[in-house]
């Protein structure tokens, strides 16, 4: 494992540098300009108990592949690793344009709202999905005709799917 | 007392209903759909019963399958929770057909409080004050439009069967009347099986204060005080307290008189709410009545000492209230807040997936109603609500102090929760000095962005259990099945 990595937290990008101190339980931490000394011992296998420049913090991490969660004290960090990010990001093609209709999380289609060849309008509702009871409109990013709707009645959709491709005017 | 209880319902309700069937000696029937094979309620009960796919109107809101599931396992009575068909008046009936007994109020008192202009004209002839909208529910747009300028924006479009804040919304603007229309309409249709609409006047930063009330078969009614629930967002509550820190011992009188007032006119029997809403001026009007148990009964319950579903079973099997007004004597202060599978970042939306390290609060006066466990993948066809975390302690400050404490303590990872906000909302002065109004949310916390203050605590954390794995011998990693047993991948199945 090397000693530098980017992570990621919100929009906050920051690089941490590992430095591996004399006991195998110890190190000296620098994020950025802070440096920190850090003692840390494994609880279980998602808890962690550290020493941060000596007070306790008590830690749980969980998470795959695509970023972790820490949780700290009732506050949860997701954490993206962000070489990985960047990877994910080209493989799934999420590079979102603003100018796609998908939905905000996962969802279900409910309602259809316009048809292949139609003409649209910015801000004009295209598809309804729902997630837990609660509807979302998604719109039209610009003006244009429906070219191609990518989805149907009652299909499971995720963020990053792109329902209706709507084919810009001028 | 009945033998064998059928819950139609899932997640930390039907787990709170197991809860006193198990100490009442009820044997309970759970039903569940596909995607809750394993989901806690379906592992807390005595059997389960599969009832068909994701989508509500498929299973838990398949009246047939469920009086069928209730006859097939020998249940003698069916207790609905709440949301699903709690307030179906079709489905008591149905129950009544079958010789089932339904664990609520009578199917004609549903009907008549689950119809709202039915229910305003009950109350205003009880005495009850009542808000100005629509005289009857309608599928028209237009006639929706005209009572819209007649009292002018905003208004609030409402389910006739509505409850919970699903079907309803607000409108401000004119021009959103039309969308915001239809997407009540579906939304109802969705949550009650019932698509009819109403319309209120909107009235500007009200508290929302209820009032719990007990009926027997036998006439005898009392209350059991009040639940302050203005903390709202989308018009669903996020945070309940008793006692309101608004009341007055002569208005909490009044309306209490006014709640067991409301529950006699409509001939009530078994738990319900009578919920207000209070003016700054201390006027307070009739809301609606919910026609089951609620959601925040667990903060009536720490400090009543009661058991409501407890009290629900013995009315249902028609024993007497064992109890008269003046000896429910609620001490203490309790605080509920509902943690949601929702992103408080990104306007509360939806969070469904897989729960990952899951660590509840425990402790002195801590209370946690959980439909959730490690593991379990929170299906997107439901209530976002996970569980509830309710705190109770001598005064409302210790109790607030108590709720910041369990919720730091509360780990939930793998989806996104409120927990974070709920905290927030908990420290803010503005909570702590009781102001809280329906607008609590928008007023104090829109555009709200977390404290990240911890950000480089959590990049070490996450370096260091980094290093404590790679260190972990590959042996020991495997040791973690990651396949469920048989018991928990069987489909229907009984002991």
């Amino acid at each position: 494992m090397s000693g530098r990595r980017q992570l990621k937290i919100g929009d906050e990008v920051k690089t941490l540098e590992w430095l591996p101190g004399e006991d195998t339980d110890q190190a000296r931490v620098r994020i950025g300009e802070a440096e920190y000394a850090v003692r840390f011992q494994a609880v279980d296998d998602h808890q962690i108990l550290l020493q941060v420049d000596g007070r306790t913090v008590r830690a749980f991490v969980d998470g795959g592949t695509n970023g972790k969660y820490v949780f700290i004290e009732g506050g949860v960090y997701r954490v993206e690793e962000l070489d990985q990010a960047r990877k994910r990001k080209s493989r799934a093609g999420l590079d979102q344009t603003p100018g796609e209709v998908t939905p905000p999380m996962p969802a279900v289609v409910v309602r259809i709202l316009v048809q292949e060849g139609e003409a649209v309008v910015k801000g004009q509702g295209l598809v309804v999905v729902s997630a837990m009871k609660m509807e979302t409109t998604l719109k039209a990013p610009a003006d244009g005709v429906v070219k191609k709707i990518r989805t149907g009645l009652q299909a499971k959709v995720m963020p990053g799917d792109k329902l209706v491709e709507i084919e810009e005017r001028g | 007392m009945f033998n064998k209880v059928l819950i139609a319902n899932r997640g930390e309700i039907a787990v709170r209903i197991i809860r006193t069937c198990r100490e009442m000696g009820i044997q309970t029937v759970v039903v569940y759909s596909e995607v809750d094979q394993t989901a806690p309620h379906v592992l807390e009960a005595d059997e389960a019963v599969g009832v068909g796919s994701a989508e509500p109107k498929q299973s838990y809101l398949n009246i047939d399958r469920l009086l069928e599931a209730a006859r097939q396992t020998g249940a003698e009575a069916i207790h609905p929770g709440y949301g699903f068909l709690a307030e179906n008046s079709e489905f008591a009936d149905r129950c009544q057909q079958a010789n089932i007994v339904f664990i609520g109020p009578p199917a004609q008192a549903i009907r008549d409080l689950g119809n709202k202009t039915v229910a305003r004209m009950i109350m205003s002839r009880a005495g009850v004050p009542i808000i100005p909208g629509l005289d009857q529910t309608s599928e028209d747009l237009q006639l929706f439009s005209r009572e819209a300028e007649r009292l002018g924006y905003p208004v609030i479009i409402k389910a006739a069967a509505g409850g919970g804040g699903k079907g309803m919304r607000t409108v401000s603007d004119p021009g959103d009347l039309s969308e915001t229309f239809q997407s009540c309409k579906s939304e109802a249709e969705k949550a009650f099986g019932d698509a009819s609409l109403y319309l209120e006047k909107h009235l500007e930063g009200p508290r929302h204060v209820e009032f719990q009330i007990l009926a027997d078969s036998f006439g005898n009614v009392v209350h059991l005080y009040e639940r302050e629930c203005s903390i709202q967002r989308r018009h669903q509550k996020v945070i309940e307290e008793t006692p309101s820190p608004a009341l007055t011992p002569d208005l909490r009188h009044q309306m209490g008189q006014a709640a067991v007032a409301a529950a006699r006119a409509s001939g009530y029997v078994n738990a319900g709410t009578v919920e207000f809403l209070l003016d700054r001026e201390g006027n307070f009007y009739f809301l609606e009545v919910n026609t089951r148990l609620q959601v925040e009964h667990p903060i009536t319950e720490v400090t009543t000492g009661l058991d409501l579903v407890r009290c629900q079973l013995e009315i249902a099997a028609g024993q007497a209230l064992t109890f008269r007004q003046e000896e429910i004597q609620p001490r203490g202060w309790a605080i509920e807040c509902r943690i949601y599978a929702e992103d408080p970042e990104a306007q509360f939306l939806p969070s469904p997936g897989k729960i990952l390290t899951l660590r509840e609060p425990s402790g002195p006066g801590i209370r946690l109603d959980s439909g959730i466990r490690a593991g379990f993948e929170v299906p997107m066809e439901y209530d976002p609500i996970l569980s509830k975390l309710i705190v109770y302690a001598e005064n409302r400050e210790a109790a607030r102090q108590r709720m910041i404490r369990a919720l730091e303590n509360y780990v939930i990872l793998g989806i996104n929760t409120t927990i974070p906000f709920l905290l927030e909302v908990f420290k803010s002065a503005e909570f702590r000095e009781g102001r809280t109004r329906t607008d609590f949310i928008d007023r104090h916390f829109e555009g709200w962005k977390p404290d990240r203050g911890k950000a480089d605590l959590a990049r070490i954390a996450l370096a260091a259990h980094d290093r404590c794995r790679s260190r972990t011998p590959a042996g020991e990693k495997a040791s973690v099945p990651d396949r469920l047993s048989p018991w928990q991948t069987l489909g229907e199945w009984r002991v």
